[in-house]
């Protein structure tokens, strides 16, 4: 059971205890319980030229499922052009690139920077 | 040691193209009897394996075979290139690597192997050789072009991405050799055909200082060379270009020249019709200029 979850039933418990749950709100609760028991995290990993939102992506994989989805085995058959794109497909993004590593610019890190994002199902 | 020597075969643009892609692809160079007799050895000394799985093993004993020196390890063609890439007398592979697959067979992470140092330095090559037809279809081997001057390898995660933009296929026919610096990333990708694929890995070695001793072209300026990628090439990290002509200086025997200007001077990205500001020893080099002083 996730954080949210037991601190939802918490506060549930407090209002019966003070006498001041109602029918609706115990239905409430009892029911996002409900909707929260099969929700699991996807991560999209997204490449991009720069930590810019609006940078081209080189590259990707999606963690879900316990598997890992590579994408599409051409590149430009990936679902998103720019990491704006995964956000205005519904990804959250939850790390943005590391800028102390890119900072250095003597230094090549690879073929761009890594943005993660996510998404709940 | 056993060393080998012979005639260059690369030129100036050659030797700066390696220095960009980290590659250099050389095609059916190897003969079909040989190609055959290369694939029968395999037969015979590789280990059982059962589809979709692969086998790493090394058949030493092949290092011995005077068939196979002269026609895969000296290969006039091959052994030209890596003439140009590690100088005269380099040294010849003491491990032969066989990486068989019995396809179809799931892809491999992208990864550098053990034992890569990334710097500008080239002090020894890794090398791919095809004894088979070999198909995008049989998993043929994928290379990120200018990886090998990344440092170091990517982030936590690189080796689970799938196809990064810029990802070039080995897929070549029979007697094909991909040389490469050790360091640049690859991947055995996904197969669906049947059978077994084989592929050889091996290394050479520098031993003797680098300089400028390939063929050398008439129109070849290096204060004018383009160490950016070009239009047609992947997309490639902002400064590569700076790491391309320091590792070109170097294989140049010219290290301690190397500097770079910055703004619009030397090294340059693309083609220029004029001598940039700042080429080592020119009078707009600010060492040229302190001594002056």
């Amino acid at each position: 059971m996730s954080l949210p979850q037991q601190a939802a039933i918490e506060s549930c418990i407090e209002r019966f205890r003070s006498g001041t749950l109602t029918e609706l709100e115990l239905r409430d609760t009892l029911q996002s319980l409900a909707d929260g028991e099969d929700k699991r995290q996807e991560l999209l990993y997204l490449q991009a030229g720069t930590a810019s939102v609006n940078s081209g992506v080189i590259g990707m994989f999606i963690a879900r499922d316990g598997e890992i989805d590579e994408g599409p085995p051409d590149p430009d058959d990936m679902p998103y052009d720019t990491v704006m794109d995964a956000l205005n497909d519904g990804w959250r993004i939850i790390k943005f690139p590391e800028l102390a590593v890119i900072l250095d610019e003597t230094r090549l890190h690879g073929p761009g920077v890594e943005f993660i994002l996510e998404k709940v199902r | 040691m056993r060393t080998h020597d012979c005639e260059p075969t690369l030129t100036d643009s050659q030797v700066l193209d390696f220095c960009k892609s980290g590659y250099l692809p050389l095609e059916g160079v190897v003969p079909d009897d040989v190609n055959q007799r290369v694939v029968d050895f395999m037969n015979d000394h590789a280990p059982h394996i059962e589809p979709g799985d692969f086998a790493n093993h090394e058949p030493n004993e092949i290092l011995d075979e005077d068939w196979f020196i002269d026609g895969v390890m000296c290969n006039p063609v091959a052994a030209g290139a890596v003439r140009c890439l590690l100088g005269r007398d380099f040294a010849l592979p003491r491990i032969m690597s066989s990486h068989r697959v019995h396809m179809p067979a799931r892809a491999y992470g992208w990864h550098r192997d053990g034992g890569s140092l990334s710097n500008h330095e080239l002090n020894y090559l890794q090398v791919y050789y095809y004894p088979q037809d070999t198909t995008v279809e049989m998993g043929a081997t994928a290379f990120l072009p200018g990886s090998h001057l990344y440092w170091p390898f990517g982030q936590g995660s690189s080796g689970l991405y799938g196809m990064y933009r810029g990802t070039v296929s080995s897929a070549a026919p029979a007697g094909s050799i991909f040389i490469s610096a050790y360091s640049v990333w690859h991947r055995r990708t996904e197969s669906t055909a049947s059978g077994i694929r084989n592929l050889l890995k091996y290394n050479y070695w520098r031993t003797t200082a680098p300089q400028r001793d390939w063929i050398r072209e008439p129109d070849f300026d290096p204060a004018t060379a383009v160490y950016g990628p070009g239009p047609d090439a992947p997309p490639a990290p902002r400064n590569s270009y700076l790491a391309v002509a320091r590792m070109y200086f170097w294989l140049c025997g010219r290290l301690d020249d190397f500097q770079a200007l910055g703004g619009q001077g030397w090294p340059k990205v693309g083609p220029v019709d004029y001598q940039p500001y700042g080429y080592p020893g020119d009078p707009t080099d600010p060492r040229v200029h302190q001594q002056a002083v």
